[in-house]
């Protein structure tokens, strides 16, 4: 989910347009680690010994790592080592955008050091299913958003980014939330939680949005917004809802909860007995709004 | 595999899981006769007209919810295959569906595969 997180990062700091971030995560999957830039993320080379070694390999016919090795930046131990290294797959999402002539190597070196200081994550080596660090960014989410940082809101946050990687697809992008009073609505479905503490969560979009959204929910290319795709919002939303008062259930055996039947709401504003928070989360076909009324 | 003239009643208020579930039965048997309910009243009514040989339903759903018409179809007819589909899975729910007679539970979102083993499990024999 880092890849999700740096991608954030990167908006907020202007280092890439929402063009460029969508460019490079839509090319994720077909994209492989390159060893310069394990070599980069482990502190082992410089980004201009990166750099210097790339620049060899265009004019001579060697692999990267034998390159390094002549030059004496790296053992042919610490090469074994690092092209068996597990790495975090937001450095994929860096490596991307320095192919994409984005960023260079040395803006990803620099990036990668100032991001593990801001979010306080120095250790993201095996960090793939690393709960802690994901519950901390997630956190900071909450304190982005004023929301009250309960187990129970970050453990649905964090089941929502989850469902969305799931379900949706993995290329999308975080943005920083908004605290509302209340919250105009564009299209969208609406499930209420009813727990010892009541709360409105809604899925809001345009109607194209919603078509791509739910065109890769149901793996059908739909083509126009039709009663399928509402109904396809509609499911991932109490599919979510779902699956968090089951874990809800299982971690907090005497906790009652449960879910009304999702609505459809194409008008009017959400109110919450407290506060709305708008999470926007961006995709290539565009941005839906996660909203938690409480 | 030929299910000529079975009848499967498919209960979900989401029409999409309704579509979802027809393809997948489709894509595994042909000659099934479908009827479609979208919310606990209109199973038990559909029940009771048309004695389905399966029913798949879905547990949350408006006006009257899949485990109360669970209960009230097999309390009509104790043979009922009812076979709920659901994203809510919570352990209560579930041993209330089996106490009430629901013979197996299928977490969405389903395989096409889960449907085909039902299928040939409760309508392949018959």
């Amino acid at each position: 989910m880092f890849t999700q997180f740096l991608g954030n990062y990167l908006l907020q700091k202007g280092i890439v347009t929402q063009e460029q971030l969508f460019h490079a995560m839509s090319r994720l999957s077909q994209t492989h680690i390159k060893l310069g830039t394990i070599a980069i993320h482990e502190g082992l080379m410089t980004a201009n010994e990166v750099d210097e070694c790339l620049y060899i390999q265009t004019r001579e016919d060697k692999r990267f790592g034998e390159i390094a090795v002549e030059r004496g930046y790296l053992t042919d131990q610490q090469v074994a080592d690092l092209l068996s290294k597990q790495t975090p797959d937001y450095i994929l999402l860096g490596q991307t955008l320095v192919e994409d002539n984005v960023i260079t190597y040395e803006d990803l070196e620099r990036i990668i050091f100032e991001y593990k200081g801001d979010t306080e994550l120095y250790d993201l080596e095996l960090d793939i299913e690393n709960n802690e660090a994901v519950y901390s960014i997630i956190e900071n989410f909450f304190l982005l958003a004023e929301m009250p940082v309960k187990t129970e809101n970050v453990m649905y946050l964090e089941l929502m980014f989850n469902s969305l990687i799931r379900f949706i697809g993995e290329d999308f992008t975080p943005l920083s939330p908004m605290v509302l009073e209340e919250y105009p609505i564009t299209f969208g479905v609406s499930q209420s939680i009813f727990s010892n503490m009541d709360y409105i969560t809604h899925i809001d979009c345009d109607r194209d949005t919603a078509v791509g959204f739910a065109s890769r929910y149901a793996k059908e290319d739909f083509q126009e917004f039709n009663e399928y795709v509402i109904a396809a919002l509609e499911d991932f939303l109490n599919l979510h809802n779902g699956l968090f008062i089951v874990n809800i259930s299982n971690e907090q055996a005497n906790t009652s909860i449960a879910l009304a039947p999702p609505e459809i709401t194409e008008e009017g504003v959400l109110i919450g007995t407290n506060k709305c928070v708008d999470f926007p989360v961006a995709y290539p076909f565009g941005t839906i709004h996660l909203i938690i009324c409480y | 595999m030929d299910i000529n003239n079975k009848k499967i009643l498919i209960c979900d208020d989401s029409v999409l899981a309704r579509k979802q579930l027809k393809d997948a039965v489709n894509e595994v048997a042909s000659g099934a006769v479908y009827l479609e309910g979208k919310n606990g009243i209109e199973a038990v009514e559909l029940y009771k007209a048309e004695k389905p040989d399966l029913v798949f339903m879905d547990i949350v759903m408006p006006e009257k919810d899949g485990n109360e018409a669970l209960s009230e179809i097999r309390a009509f007819d104790n043979d009922a295959v009812i076979i709920i589909v659901s994203s809510v899975g919570t352990q209560e729910q579930l041993k209330k569906a089996i106490q009430l007679g629901a013979k197996d539970f299928i977490q969405k979102p389903f395989e096409k595969n889960q449907i085909k083993e039902i299928i040939e499990l409760r309508l392949g024999g018959k």
